[in-house]
């Protein structure tokens, strides 16, 4: 095949590709959504739970931070769809599998962000006369989640490279609507190489998304205390 | 009970190519590591901006990708690799790409007095760096190539995509065998589990070892 024939393909295939793309982020935002929403309770049971919560968490983290991606996946569609009067369709499995698995992965860095935010604030915060759940939601989650951003750039491209495997249960997102351009024009390098292009714009638009966040939310002297703490 | 008896054996031996995967790749990829962030941080600027395009390819797009170009796309130019072979070859490349940067982080946390104060004593560059900087940067990086290659060994399930029957894909055939999905799985997903541990504590000890007091 020439360049210009390429060319061509690549052309013809690119609006098809996008469409596979779109499907890649809408994964990504349902699986960082439940990451968070999970994430941010399981960070608050690791560090100021009861013995008994952070055992359970502890247990919860080993299994989904243990398990490949790819076997959670397997676990979740073909293991839980197999137990009679659960269907799950592609979408909810990948959802399910690489959400609960980055929630495991997101309360560890809430966790290390919380305790960056150091024991003083609390202390200051009670003595204020506001109870520890106050104390919580209103000082210290708030800072946290700021200096989260960073290491959240990260599990967002990790977890953008994992939506990745989704097309080993039948989601048709970017990979596997490449899949299906090379089952019909047999161009492999051509199609695969332009699906890791779109891949490498996403990773770096997001990683970009987040440092703009991290900069938009920053209080001038305030990172530089927690980063030292935390030393 | 008696099921997972007959499944045990076959786990075992998709086990052994998993660890085989393993064994051969993160050599290769550690080896990849140390020599592009040398050549970042020593090279000149064409071995740096190489070596930087190298990182941001293979950190900015997905495994899975790669492993597909290297084994589907490679016969096009007259490359044909068997599923191993380019299980380990993707392996090793993307791995390597993270192992650099974390070398490279350790090259940059090293004082550049340091490699002054060994050219002062006569050293030349490269016996300086190989001397003096590389086995602080190895010591290091440790803990975070630690981490990377606990996610090599979860990651090496990728290999089954490629037709390869590693312990995943003896998981898959017998869960379609047997029609006992979840509890296959499950077995599965706890043997790497077991992997993963095991690493874990050779890889703590191993840093424990290497920990010089002060450093």
């Amino acid at each position: 095949m020439s360049f210009t024939d390429s060319l061509n393909l690549i052309v013809r295939s690119l609006p098809t590709l996008l469409q596979g793309a779109y499907i890649t982020m809408a994964l990504i935002a349902t699986c960082l959504g439940v990451g968070f929403l999970l994430g941010v309770p399981l960070a608050l049971v690791h560090v100021y739970g009861t013995r008994w919560c952070k055992w359970v968490a502890a247990i919860y983290d080993r299994i989904f931070r243990g398990f490949p991606a790819l076997v959670l996946l397997f676990l979740f569609y073909f293991g839980l769809g197999s137990i009679e009067g659960v269907s799950l369709s592609p979408f909810l499995a990948v959802v399910l599998a690489l959400g609960l698995r980055s929630a495991a992965y997101q309360s560890q860095i809430y966790r290390g962000s919380l305790l960056a935010v150091g024991e003083g604030q609390m202390a200051a915060a009670r003595s204020l006369g506001m109870s520890k759940p106050q104390a919580i939601w209103l000082v210290l989650l708030p800072q946290a989640l700021h200096f989260s951003l960073p290491g959240l750039a990260n599990e967002y491209s990790i977890v953008l490279k994992d939506t990745a495997l989704a097309f080993a249960v039948g989601v048709v997102e970017l990979l596997s609507r490449g899949k299906f351009i090379v089952a019909r024009t047999y161009a492999t390098m051509t199609i695969y190489l332009t699906v890791a292009a779109i891949y490498l714009v996403l990773t770096y638009l997001g990683v970009l998304v987040f440092w703009v966040m991290e900069r938009r939310t920053r209080i001038p002297g305030l990172g530089d205390r927690a980063k030292e703490s935390s030393r | 009970m008696s099921f997972l008896a007959g499944a045990l054996p076959r786990l075992f031996q998709g086990m052994s190519i998993t660890l085989q995967l393993i064994v051969c790749s993160v050599p290769i990829g550690l080896a990849i590591g140390i020599t592009v962030a040398l050549g970042r941080s020593y090279g000149g600027l064409l071995l740096s901006s190489l070596a930087w395009v190298y990182q941001a390819l293979f950190r900015g797009t997905p495994l899975l990708v790669q492993l597909f170009i290297i084994y589907y796309g490679l016969p096009r130019f007259g490359l044909v690799l068997s599923p191993f072979v380019s299980a380990i070859v993707a392996f090793s490349l993307c791995s390597g790409a993270y192992h650099s940067e974390y070398f490279r982080g350790a090259i940059l946390s090293i004082k550049s007095g340091q490699l002054e104060a060994a050219r002062a004593l006569g050293m030349g560059r490269l016996q300086a760096v190989l001397s003096i900087i590389l086995p602080q940067m190895l010591r290091k990086a440790l803990p975070a190539c630690s981490n990377e290659i606990v996610y090599l060994i979860k990651y090496s399930s990728l290999a089954y995509l490629v037709t390869l029957v590693d312990l995943t894909g003896q998981g898959r055939l017998i869960a379609y065998e047997t029609f006992r999905f979840f509890e296959v799985f499950l077995v599965v997903g706890l043997l790497y589990l077991g992997l993963v541990t095991i690493a874990n504590r050779l890889l703590r000890s191993l840093e424990n070892r290497a920990h010089v007091p002060g450093l």
